[in-house]
């Protein structure tokens, strides 16, 4: 037996925002750090990474928008989530003995959302800003040249832990974002709380 | 041997022969303004095909007289030059031996931190191949043994070109020389804030240095510093460690377990 745990709309999505978070985080580090300007040759050179990083990070922002605007109301953290996240270090050495169990994304996940929706509105502001120089005032191009690595680094640090923990930590993670199902079995071990609900109904 | 231009605004007469010699030499187009501002500068700033303006600052004096304050605004080929600092492309913005900051065309990227980067605002982007330019201070020129073509054309001798150190020396003594005619507040601009700068000025205030269209003390922007400084050794620390930290974690604590018995 499978239990359904992300439409395919929902897949489509989150691939769709990966792919472009990629694109763009990579273009962004070429042009981010001399000893990373390598990077730039895999995507045709400075000038087609300059032109394309811009662009990857529109088409981010609008899958991005959509993605929020589907996992939002999943994404409100309450009270059982406030215990989840000061036993999280208890969570991160796979003891989970007192770990409140999980609804449909725990604590964990919740925070990484609201992490690259707050880094995401932050990167797009300033991305702006930093797209052509002739758009916005100096004074608005200085805050911008400073906080949009700032942002980026946040969230792509937050992206490192998030694919090290649906790829190689939570086993059958990354089948259920690419297929979208999952046994009982690993609903109960993960997201007890969602399956709970998802009996009840 | 380091080079450099000095300008002393004292002579300048507006004549605009540098400008021209600049769009000459360079090979740019004479764009005229569409309509009259109500000036005689050529144009309001310096653009991607016009690297060299004579501003002509009005000043108000104290005998409630007009004056204009002459000043050729171009590239300072700052010793510690901010689009260096700012460029994300490797060899795009570079320093010849004799200290002249010079744009890489071919390397350039077209993203414009350049002139984020620049205290003065004189890098421009133009839209015809999406790259930055700025006075060469004529390298072409320089390299084999001429002065720029400003220089060469300058009627009054308000243009010197030589070595840096020569020109530094004679700037203060024009100075000097200033003071002793009256103009007690005669110095050099020569802005520490960016390790001083390849293009001198006399100027018979220098304690205003506004009024001939010069920022007071420029400096690379803070934020520029920062970003290209602590950030970037904050930054490849928080990626590097995060990769680390993941693959220790795996060593240490491995998976999770994948599925958990039925107890119904």
């Amino acid at each position: 037996m499978k239990i359904e745990r992300f439409t395919f709309t929902e897949r489509a999505v989150h691939w769709m925002t990966a792919i472009s978070f990629v694109y763009a985080g990579l273009t962004g580090l070429a042009l981010w750090s001399h000893k990373l300007y390598w990077i730039a040759s895999v995507f045709g050179g400075g000038p087609a990474t300059r032109f394309a990083h811009p662009w990857a990070g529109t088409v981010f922002a609008v899958v991005l928008g959509l993605m929020f605007r589907s996992w939002v109301s999943s994404m409100r953290l309450d009270a059982q989530d406030q215990v989840w996240l000061r036993k999280s270090l208890q969570y991160a050495m796979n003891d989970h003995h007192g770990v409140p169990d999980a609804g449909r994304f725990n604590a964990g996940q919740k925070m990484l959302f609201w992490t690259q929706a707050v880094a995401a509105l932050v990167l797009f502001a300033s991305g702006f800003v930093l797209w052509n120089p002739t758009w916005m005032p100096r004074a608005a191009r200085l805050i911008a040249i400073l906080v949009h690595p700032a942002a980026a680094l946040v969230s792509i640090t937050g992206i490192i832990l998030h694919i090290y923990m649906g790829v190689f930590v939570v086993p059958k993670a990354l089948h259920a974002m690419v297929r979208g199902e999952v046994t009982p079995g690993w609903a109960r071990a993960h997201h007890r709380a969602w399956y709970a609900g998802l009996k009840g109904k | 041997m380091i080079v450099a231009k000095l300008i002393d605004t004292s002579l300048c007469i507006g004549c605009k022969a540098c400008e021209v010699a600049c769009q000459e030499w360079n090979d740019q187009e004479f764009k005229p303004q569409p309509e009259f501002l109500g000036t005689y500068q050529t144009q309001p700033e310096l653009s991607h095909n016009f690297w060299n303006l004579i501003k002509f600052n009005e000043i108000e004096q104290d005998n409630k007289m007009v004056a204009w304050n002459m000043s050729k605004y171009q590239c300072m080929h700052c010793a510690d030059a901010g689009c260096m600092k700012a460029c994300p492309a490797p060899g795009a913005i570079i320093r010849h031996a004799n200290g002249t900051v010079d744009f890489v065309h071919d390397k350039c990227v077209g993203c414009g931190y350049c002139i984020t980067g620049c205290p003065f605002d004189v890098p421009r982007l133009s839209p015809k191949d999406n790259k930055v330019y700025k006075c060469t201070l004529c390298s072409d020129r320089t390299a084999v043994g001429l002065e720029p073509a400003c220089i060469k054309t300058c009627p009054t001798n308000c243009l010197t070109f030589g070595e840096r150190d020569d020109l530094l020396f004679q700037a203060e003594a024009r100075a000097k020389e200033l003071q002793s005619d009256g103009h007690t507040s005669a110095g050099v601009y020569n802005p520490a804030g960016v390790g001083g700068t390849n293009v001198l000025y006399v100027l018979k205030d220098a304690s205003k240095p506004e009024q001939y269209g010069l920022p007071k003390d420029p400096t690379i922007p803070w934020t520029v510093s920062l970003w290209k400084g602590p950030l970037k050794a904050l930054g490849t620390m928080a990626l590097a460690g995060g990769v680390l930290g993941a693959f220790f974690h795996y060593l240490k604590f491995g998976p999770q377990q994948e599925e958990a018995p039925d107890e119904d």
